[in-house]
């Protein structure tokens, strides 16, 4: 079977793959460091990390699953089978819920660290309304292209992260690294709490393994797509702590993207290095927020049938952004993006193995 | 609206045909209607062409001549019966490959006005239509738009049949395919399709014969008038099906797997479908060896992105990101920016628009002024805007290296199309600074995810990813690893190659 047909609407695993990963690296990973760092000493957050990222394939692993047991069905056609339809009209209405409340958490994460990094006067609506103007502009495109704008984006993305932190090897010191395992139990935990909301993200596949050529190679897509993010987590995180230690880090607002302030790019050609890998991490925080805007069209679009794509796309729009500028100030973002997370925890958790579970005994099956 | 009142059927009297073929062309002055009898016989005849469209010699030689006199030099019997007179015409007299009968007034008004000539007999209901098209064509030259340091030197001319020769001396495959359409109201160019079947994929030859079989203009002009009938989204910046005058081109192309369009009157063919990779490689990558092929298209790479968002990357930087110049050099910009009186944008703005100015200008100059326009306007008023404190010398680095970068692009439509996004990123990059110029290249990367060229993405085989294409994108591995046809085509005949070499 030829992985590409000629102009068709299909998706293979390495689509899979870096969908799921540029889905789960976002707005996240830039201020996790800070939030392990304040309840775990040296570099034992790296355990938080590790532990939560189990989690998170198996997460990912169900929820791919469970998606690929019904191949070419959307997510409303085979929870309707599984849980009867007005469930599959709650879920849906909740997932899209969802997805419009981290989107607009996104298109917010970017512009306030847009305006921390990049400009001093410049009003952080104008910055969010810009990206959310994109990010609707993509949206409004086909699916399928949404996929390939991720394959486009996250080798550039990655390549650069990847890139920073190498460079910072020459800044690593031993005393931030020591010692091991002084963290209590209950510090992991929380540790592992923080971590685990960075990798929201992969209920994606619940939603986009139906556009699979082949769903039975969804499950092996969604572990290393979330295999992808897990390393560079563990590798980002043991660079901030080695370079900063973890006191700094702790007060640090943004440690992911700080971490390249160090760096001096060779031949000093740019200073303030940090701007520059910020500038195309803006890349990977943008597919994140058109997914999630694409996923709430996908379950807003089983809820209201006769309403066209683009129409929806108008009228959640402005919700999106009115959403995004709830929060007047970083405090209370990150409440919001905790209440978002707490919901997320549910939804991308333990619904998905809870519906599986459902299936294997009710015994519902794609083709039956 | 001109008089229908002429009939359209053909007469038995020759006579007649000539005076309503005189009154439906209004009795123009290159019409030639030459009334002669068959050598030895009564029998009237005629031949009916434009002139000047028609090969003169082959007319009077073969036509008129071996007619008249050939007959009898041959001691041939003219029969009585027109039918049999025809017959006899056509099998022993003309000596001409090209023959064709028709009792259709519509086929014979065609023949005669792309260049054919028409012979009536007296009593005879039936047309001998004599293939002499041989007007006066350009010479085969170089491609003006195209030089190469290496390679093939023919170029197309405006002929379209020798045009097709180009492609037949180069591919002698019994499977190479010239499908011929018509197109136009009233032009009735013609249009021919050109690939190899086995190796094409169906579907596509198919798509571009629906294409262009639904164009409804009454002129084609040029094979541009093709080119955006049949392209995918008029609204794209950018090229959607490429255009060459190279024959090399084509040839190359259509043995990957693609479809030539070739239209009568033009040099430039059409090869579809395309994707952004391929505006980035050209004919000569492959004739040079693959370390050189490889390094220019890599360098092609970095001229395409400083092409389009270096004079955005410089206003971002100057008007918001001051910090991440390095502080010798900001000084350095800082002093040579003394006294400029507008902000970066206007300055960057400015200078771009007089070098497209120039470039448009040198074009439409004949050829020794407009070299000199290049460097009055290039050397002259850039040296004087920096030194009247107009511009700053960076600025104009900048400008000249952007411009030069452009002119790098193989194809000079992309490379349009590159400029054209510059100015909307150079606005960007004035309001956001930065920001504005990572979502311009977001919102680039949308369109051209979301852009396909019959039926094939345009981003491919970038995304969606095609690992084995990637050999022949932004390097060019070596021959011997050349050896299946681009994935992305899809193609009947995947292998283009056997390395175990002379087995067959």
């Amino acid at each position: 079977m030829k992985t590409f047909e000629y102009g068709d609407q299909e998706i293979g695993q390495k689509e899979i793959v870096v969908t799921t990963a540029s889905m789960i690296v976002g707005y996240g990973v830039l201020t996790m460091p800070r939030q392990i760092a304040k309840v775990t000493s040296g570099v034992d957050g790296l355990i938080s990390i590790f532990t939560a990222g189990l989690i998170a394939l198996f997460g990912a692993w169900m929820a791919a699953k469970l998606a690929a047991r019904f191949p070419q069905q959307s997510f409303f056609d085979y929870t309707s089978k599984i849980v009867t339809k007005p469930v599959a009209y709650s879920l849906s209405a909740l997932f899209a819920l969802y997805s419009i409340l981290f989107a607009s958490y996104e298109v917010r994460g970017v512009a306030n660290i847009a305006k921390h990094y990049l400009f001093d006067r410049t009003p952080v609506e104008v910055l969010t309304l810009y990206f959310l103007l994109v990010v609707i502009y993509a949206a409004s495109g086909s699916r399928v292209a949404i996929i390939r704008l991720n394959a486009l984006f996250m080798p550039i993305v990655f390549g650069v992260a990847v890139l920073v932190l190498f460079m910072n090897i020459g800044y690593l010191k031993m005393e931030h690294i020591k010692p091991f395992f002084s963290t209590n139990f209950s510090g992991y935990l929380a540790g592992m709490k923080s971590t685990i909301f960075s990798f929201l993200g992969f209920e994606v596949l619940l939603f986009y393994v139906s556009m699979m050529n082949q769903p039975q190679k969804a499950m092996k897509g969604a572990i290393i797509g979330t295999s992808i993010p897990l390393l560079y987590y563990l590798a980002s995180y043991f660079f901030v702590i080695g370079v900063f230690g973890d006191a700094t880090t702790a007060t640090i607002l943004y440690p992911g993207v700080e971490i390249a302030k160090e760096v001096e790019a060779p031949g000093g050609f740019f200073e303030r290095f940090e701007s520059f890998s910020y500038t195309v991490w803006v890349m990977t925080q943008f597919n994140t927020a058109l997914m999630f805007v694409d996923l709430s069209v996908i379950c807003l679009q089983t809820l209201f049938k006769k309403k066209k794509k683009q129409g929806i796309i108008f009228v959640l729009a402005p919700i999106i952004y009115l959403c995004a500028m709830f929060p007047q100030n970083v405090d209370q973002f990150g409440k919001y993006g905790d209440w978002i997370s707490y919901f997320g925890l549910v939804l991308a958790f333990f619904l998905p193995s809870l519906l599986f579970l459902i299936a294997k005994i009710r015994r519902v099956k794609g083709n039956g | 609206m001109p008089s229908h009142d002429y009939p359209i059927t053909i007469f038995a009297s020759v006579q007649k045909n000539i005076q309503n073929i005189k009154t439906i062309l209004h009795n123009p002055v290159d019409l030639s209607a030459r009334v002669f009898t068959i050598g030895q016989t009564n029998h009237t005849c005629a031949v009916i062409c434009i002139d000047g469209l028609v090969d003169k010699k082959l007319v009077n030689d073969e036509i008129i001549k071996n007619i008249q006199l050939g007959t009898s030099q041959a001691n041939l019997r003219i029969p009585h019966s027109t039918q049999e007179i025809i017959e006899e015409l056509a099998n022993e007299i003309l000596s001409i490959y090209e023959l064709n009968k028709s009792n259709q007034l519509d086929d014979v008004m065609f023949a005669i006005l792309s260049g054919d000539t028409a012979l009536f007999i007296e009593g005879s209901e039936e047309v001998l239509l004599i293939g002499s098209k041989g007007w006066e064509t350009r010479g085969i030259e170089e491609p003006l738009t195209e030089a190469l340091v290496r390679g093939p030197r023919d170029g197309f001319n405006e002929n379209l049949q020798t045009n097709m020769v180009h492609i037949r001396r180069r591919i002698r495959d019994p499977n190479l395919r010239f499908d011929s359409l018509i197109v136009g109201r009233r032009s009735k160019v013609g249009v021919v399709i050109t690939y190899i079947d086995g190796v094409v994929h169906p579907q596509l030859v198919t798509e571009i014969k629906r294409r262009i079989s639904s164009i409804d203009l009454d002129n084609v002009q040029e094979s541009g008038f093709i080119e955006q009938w049949i392209e995918d989204s008029f609204l794209s910046p950018f090229p959607q099906i490429q255009h060459t005058e190279r024959p090399d081109k084509v040839t190359a192309a259509i043995s990957q797997g693609r479809v030539g369009i070739l239209v009568d009157g033009t040099p430039f063919a059409l090869l579809a479908p395309v994707t952004l990779g391929q505006f980035l490689q050209s004919q000569e990558d492959y004739y040079d060896r693959w370390q050189i092929g490889t390094a220019i298209r890599i360098m092609r790479y970095f001229a395409a992105f400083i092409a389009t968002f270096l004079p955005s990357l410089y206003i971002a930087l100057l008007e918001y990101q001051q910090g991440m110049i390095p502080s010798k050099l900001a000084f350095s910009i800082a002093g040579t920016r003394e006294g400029v009186p507008f902000p970066a944008v206007i300055e960057a703005v400015m200078m771009e628009a007089t070098l497209e100015l120039l470039r448009e200008a040198g074009i439409r100059m004949p050829k020794p002024i407009g070299q000199t326009i290049g460097i009055v306007g290039g050397l002259v008023i850039g040296e004087a805007a920096v030194s009247a404190g107009i511009v700053s010398p960076v600025m104009v680095i900048i400008v000249a290296i952007t411009a030069i970068s452009s002119f790098a692009m193989p194809s000079y439509s992309f490379g349009i199309s590159l400029r054209l996004l510059r100015f909307g990123i150079m606005a960007s990059a004035a309001v956001f600074g930065l920001y504005g110029v990572i979502l311009s290249y977001v919102m680039i990367n949308i369109h051209i995810a979301n852009l396909k060229s019959f039926g094939i993405p345009y981003s491919t085989p970038f995304s969606p990813t095609l690992y084995h294409d990637w050999r022949d994108l932004v390097i060019r591995a070596p021959l011997m690893f050349l050896r299946k046809r681009p994935q992305m085509l899809q193609t009947d005949d995947p292998m283009r190659m056997n390395k175990k070499g002379g087995k067959s």
